[in-house]
């Protein structure tokens, strides 16, 4: 259920259990992703033009992303932390979709299977 | 010391926290978290005793990473409380700050148990074994001092068993050599307060203290039908009698220490301590400051004591009166400054002047 879950969104289950020991206890960190507030810091950075705002909030998904072997996620996140960092607002812009769409597609998926 | 059981987490991802808590869940640590600087700091505060090592993120709301560091720094914690920092990526100017603030280590996301758990608990031994070596150096610099008390002690009762041995042979009063310490000491400090801290360090002054005890120590050597003569001295045992400087260096070459401080004071003063600053004493006929001033200072108060105390051949002289005496150049001649410096020590040579020295009836 665990692994499929990883297949779907792309990420790397033998990282994740290898970090977190079983299924049970990856199921545990992905409801705590589910509370984790630091996409909606980069959303509303995003909308309301903050470029600070949502570089705080980049940053800190990219962290927990890598921690949770949420690959494709991470990937995107990376990209738009590195375009906030050096204030490029108009190219973050373009990134935020791909973000986005993945970020869903994670929330989607652990929804799911809680 | 009891030892330290805890773990602090400091990161503002609630993830992060809890996946740095599942690594040590075997229970062996008691785990703090914290989810900004300044609750970090708070619990810092609080339980800087029991705490065995901090992760540390870097980017946190409040206060960051750096502030905790610097903190902790401030407050002497860093010496005791190893601190990993935390960060989702290697940047060589957070790394350089990060150890220039004291961090022991830096791991980066995502998390590897096996290397942040061997990491802990390396840093945590290193820090037990650091914290137990410094607690020894500590115990071992306090045996060092006690038993350098204790050589001090004994190096004191020799000095004054061998100066005694010269006191008691000439008949001398046995205070003599104690006054001529204290006046010596007395003089020094005067000397240290007019004329710069630079001059004498207390552990210099002490030195130069000892050393004056065994100023006339030459007399050793001197025949009694000289030593002990009660009139006055022919020249030709005056002459003989003067020697008695020559003999004291003699005596203390036999064990010459080269390079010692003690032994320079101890020869100086023995040599010149009848050398005047006019230039017509014995035995070298030095001039001026030629003459060490630890030996001019030895010199003074040798003259000082001996006017002042009632001899067998002689009676005492006023305090007022030797001080009028030793400014006319009618015992000596001395420096301009050490002569100040006399002055300005004048209250405490009458208050260490004892009734019984002059002969009065206390
Ligand atoms: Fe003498
Ligand atoms: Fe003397």
């Amino acid at each position: 259920m665990i692994e499929e879950l990883y297949k779907k969104i792309n990420g790397n289950y033998e990282i994740a259990i290898s970090r977190m020991q079983n299924d049970e206890r990856i199921l545990k960190y992905l409801k705590f992703f589910l509370m984790d507030e630091s996409y909606k810091g980069l959303e509303d950075g995003m909308n309301s033009g903050d470029c600070e705002a949502a570089f705080r909030g980049a940053h800190t998904l990219k962290g927990v992303c890598q921690n949770m072997a949420f690959t494709a996620l991470s990937t995107v996140v990376e990209q738009i932390t590195e375009e906030l960092r050096a204030k490029d607002f108009e190219k973050a812009k373009q990134t935020f979709p791909q973000v986005e769409e993945e970020y869903k597609k994670v929330i989607d998926e652990i929804n799911k299977i809680i | 010391m009891e030892k330290r059981d805890t773990l602090l987490i400091v990161d503002d991802v609630m993830i992060n926290r809890e996946l740095l808590k599942d690594i040590f869940e075997n229970g062996e640590y008691k785990i703090l978290e914290a989810a900004d600087g300044e609750e970090a700091i708070q619990i810092l505060d609080e339980h800087k005793d029991e705490i065995a090592l901090v992760f540390l993120d870097l980017v946190m709301p409040k206060k960051n990473g750096l502030e905790v560091m610097h903190h902790m720094s401030l407050n002497n914690m860093i010496n005791t409380i190893p601190v990993i920092m935390i960060t989702g990526e290697a940047t060589v100017e957070t790394d350089v700050k990060a150890y220039e603030l004291g961090a022991a280590d830096i791991i980066y996301k995502p998390f590897e148990p096996a290397v942040v758990t061997r990491r802990a608990k390396n840093i945590i031994e290193l820090f037990e074994h650091r914290i137990s070596i410094e607690k020894e150096l500590e115990l071992r610099t306090q045996e060092l001092f006690e038993s350098k008390k204790r050589i001090e002690q004994s190096n004191n009762f020799l000095i004054n068993a061998l100066s005694s041995v010269v006191e008691f042979r000439s008949l001398e009063s046995g205070e003599h050599i104690q006054r001529v310490k204290k006046f010596t000491r007395i003089m020094l400090r005067h000397w240290r307060a007019l004329y710069g801290e630079e001059q004498f360090t207390d552990e210099q002054i002490e030195l130069i203290v000892n050393a004056s005890a065994l100023h006339d120590i030459g007399k050793i050597a001197i025949p009694d039908n000289i030593l002990l003569k009660p009139g006055k001295l022919t020249d030709e045992e005056y002459t003989e009698m003067k020697k008695h400087t020559i003999y004291g260096c003699q005596m203390l070459e036999k064990f010459k220490q080269e390079e010692n401080e003690f032994y320079r004071y101890c020869y100086d003063i023995c040599r010149y301590h009848h050398e005047r600053y006019d230039g017509r004493g014995y035995p070298d006929g030095l001039k001026g400051d030629e003459i060490p001033i630890w030996a001019q200072v030895v010199s003074i108060v040798d003259v000082y004591d001996a006017l002042v105390s009632k001899r067998v051949y002689k009676p005492s002289f006023s305090i007022e009166e030797t001080f009028r005496m030793i400014h006319n150049g009618e015992c000596g001649t001395f420096s301009p400054k050490l002569l100040k410096c006399f002055d300005d020590a004048k209250e405490e040579f009458i208050q260490n002047t004892t009734k019984e020295q002059m002969g009065e009836e206390a």
